[in-house]
């Protein structure tokens, strides 16, 4: 394997920071974020996973897809691009993988969304492996692994005195740059992975869409957003126009979310899911059912974020286990 | 305590009192959560300790509406603690469900904790035994908090600026999930002006002026109607000091009214009338 040291990487990082729009896990009160940083010194390194996902980067909660101005010499139109290039560096394995559920849908399949595409063609992502499964991880029941280097460009992986670094793509290698690499014997340690979770297929699913198992878990859902905006491949948007201050025109798009009740209202006041069991069921369906059925992937990665964050606990394993037993 | 729910719960489901019990169960990975409980056999589920931190009063407008058309709503016993009980105060107040519809189970309170820690709002707790209820289990613990408002007053004597800008870096975290509304039971509009669409007050984008806007508009429309169960705080995904907020507008209307939210369940709130003399002179 090749090794580095970690004062090695540190500067390399404070390197990439100077020429690219670095993105790290950094402290933000009391949770883990990605955020844009200014060197290395503001990297959180120490961390299981970070506390929202890093779809923000790829697919922004609000996103100003076109401004129209009226100006002496008539109306102009502007859609703003992405500045330069980006670097996410401690991407995890889940968090990896989630782009690539979103790649389905927004590039594989026609017509390819030019916002997501243009971010992802101008992102390189370093991911850093997991030292350990967390308490709500289950990625390994979702074919990943917590050191899983398919969907990154650069691996690394902590050792005692440095990191083991894996090139896996061309913009990897280029992302490397003249970062020191020596050849060692051995291999990068494995993280230990616990028991899967099993999970029906896409074609089992529909037969217990009218259980009344969904209404049950539904009862204590407070039908709030939250599991859909931590979660790393829920990707609903919303886009509406805007005029602003000055009498220009503003096309926004934001997140939106499945479990809003709103959501499905349609013109007339119409809404197709007006219960929250019918919003909660929607949400397991889109991701285990509907999902890999038009789109190929599972529309999950395991991350456990909707596990630890649901306020009612909610928890995904659980309900994956009890519609397994219908 | 938990042995006496369970009796209670089997009872009341047994005797067709109520259709529902909502209680506390255990749930995954030590938790502890809200349980709806249709079957007596299926009472023991029923749990009480100090990780039962959750307001159940929130999930008492899901049974207002009749099962079928032209039936009567479903009749519900809940497991109410002295500081959810003061929540339900105000949706009696407010006309929101009709007494006879509830059983209330109220349990004396030593105080919840989260992750083994007591939660700030029990520390402040004065309130051990609940204001209404048709049952209450417990004894009266001996253990009294006291609302100082510190937190409030230290924030307050900050300088406009300062103010501002600790409220906007909490705000910023936000993600505009709603988690704090929908776990608030004094939240219940039909339409949340944050969610309007004709007219839209405050559009889709999730971005601090939105953010801003939603806390304040929130926080204002619970004035002399929170009765601090913090759920919208214990809900917030990003940490955001809510509790600060909705203190900070009770306290002002304890001084301005000398009214405390939820004491009682026939007191019209301050916010929901007017009398003569307080009317400003033109």
């Amino acid at each position: 394997m090749k090794v580095t040291t970690r004062d090695d990487v540190t500067a390399w990082l404070d390197g990439l920071s100077e020429r690219f729009t670095l993105i790290a896990p950094r402290a933000v009160e009391e949770q883990v974020l990605y955020r844009p940083v200014a060197g290395s010194s503001e990297i959180a390194f120490d961390f299981s996973r970070t506390d929202l996902p890093v779809k923000e980067y790829f697919l922004p909660a609000t996103h100003v897809l076109l401004s129209i101005e009226r100006g002496e010499e008539g109306v102009s139109v502007e859609e703003p691009s992405l500045d330069g290039e980006q670097v996410v560096f401690g991407l995890r394995p889940c968090d990896a993988r989630a782009l690539r559920v979103l790649d389905a849908l927004f590039l594989e399949e026609e017509p390819v969304d030019p916002y997501y595409a243009e971010r992802r063609e101008r992102t390189a992502l370093i991911g850093l492996a997991c030292r350990e499964m967390g308490e709500e991880c289950f990625c390994t029941s979702l074919g990943l692994a917590p050191d899983d280097a398919s969907d990154v460009d650069l691996m690394l992986t902590e050792l005692a005195d440095g990191y083991a670094v894996q090139v896996v793509t061309e913009k990897g290698e280029r992302i490397l740059g003249d970062l020191t690499l020596e050849e060692v014997e051995g291999t990068p340690p494995k993280p230990a992975v616990r028991e899967k979770t099993p999970i029906l297929e896409p074609e089992a699913w529909p037969q217990h869409f009218e259980h009344v198992y969904w209404v049950r878990v539904a009862d204590r859902c407070l039908s709030c957003r939250l599991c859909t905006y931590v979660c790393p491949t829920c990707r609903c948007f919303d886009v509406r126009d805007y005029e602003t201050p000055n009498g220009d025109i503003e096309r926004l798009r934001a997140w939106d979310s499945c479990m809003a009740e709103g959501y499905r209202r349609i013109a007339g006041g119409h809404n197709p899911r007006p219960t929250k069991a019918q919003r909660l069921r929607n949400r397991f369906y889109c991701k285990f059912c509907y999902y890999p059925r038009d789109f190929g992937p599972v529309a999950c990665v395991g991350c456990g974020r909707c596990i630890s964050q649901c306020p009612v606990n909610v928890d995904v394993v659980e309900v994956l286990e009890g519609v397994a037993a219908l | 305590m938990t042995d006496k729910i369970r009796a209670k719960a089997r009872e009341l489901l047994e005797s067709g009192q109520v259709s529902c019990f909502i209680g506390y169960e255990e749930g995954t990975r030590g938790r502890v959560r809200p349980a709806f409980v249709y079957d007596p056999q299926d009472a023991d589920r029923l749990i009480w300790d100090e990780r039962c931190t959750h307001n159940l009063a929130v999930y008492l407008h899901q049974f207002q509406r009749p099962p079928r058309r032209g039936e009567e709503p479903p009749r519900v016993g809940i497991l109410l603690k002295p500081c959810d009980s003061r929540s339900l105060n105000v949706l009696f107040q407010e006309e929101q469900i009709e007494r006879e519809r509830v059983y209330v189970v109220g349990l004396t309170c030593q105080g919840v904790k989260v992750n083994g820690q007591p939660e700030e709002r029990c520390l402040r707790c004065s309130e051990r035994v609940p204001l209404v209820y048709d049952l209450v289990l417990g004894s009266v613990p001996k253990v009294v908090g006291r609302e100082d408002y510190a937190d409030v007053v230290r924030l307050e004597g900050l300088p406009p600026g300062e103010r501002l800008a600790f409220w906007m870096k909490e705000f910023d975290r936000c993600i505009r999930c709603y988690a704090c509304r929908q776990a608030c039971p004094a939240c219940y509009c039909f339409e949340c002006v944050a969610e309007q669409l004709d007219p839209q007050w405050m559009g889709i984008a999730i971005d601090v002026p939105q953010k801003q806007f939603f806390h304040v508009m929130r926080a204002y429309h619970l004035a002399g109607r929170c009765s601090g169960c913090n759920a919208c705080e214990d809900a917030c995904p990003m940490g955001i000091p809510l509790s600060l907020l909705n203190r900070k507008i009770a306290r002002e209307v304890e001084t301005m009214f000398g009214y405390k939210a939820g004491q009682d369940a026939v007191t019209v709130p301050p916010l929901a009338t007017f009398k003569k003399e307080e009317a400003l002179p033109l």
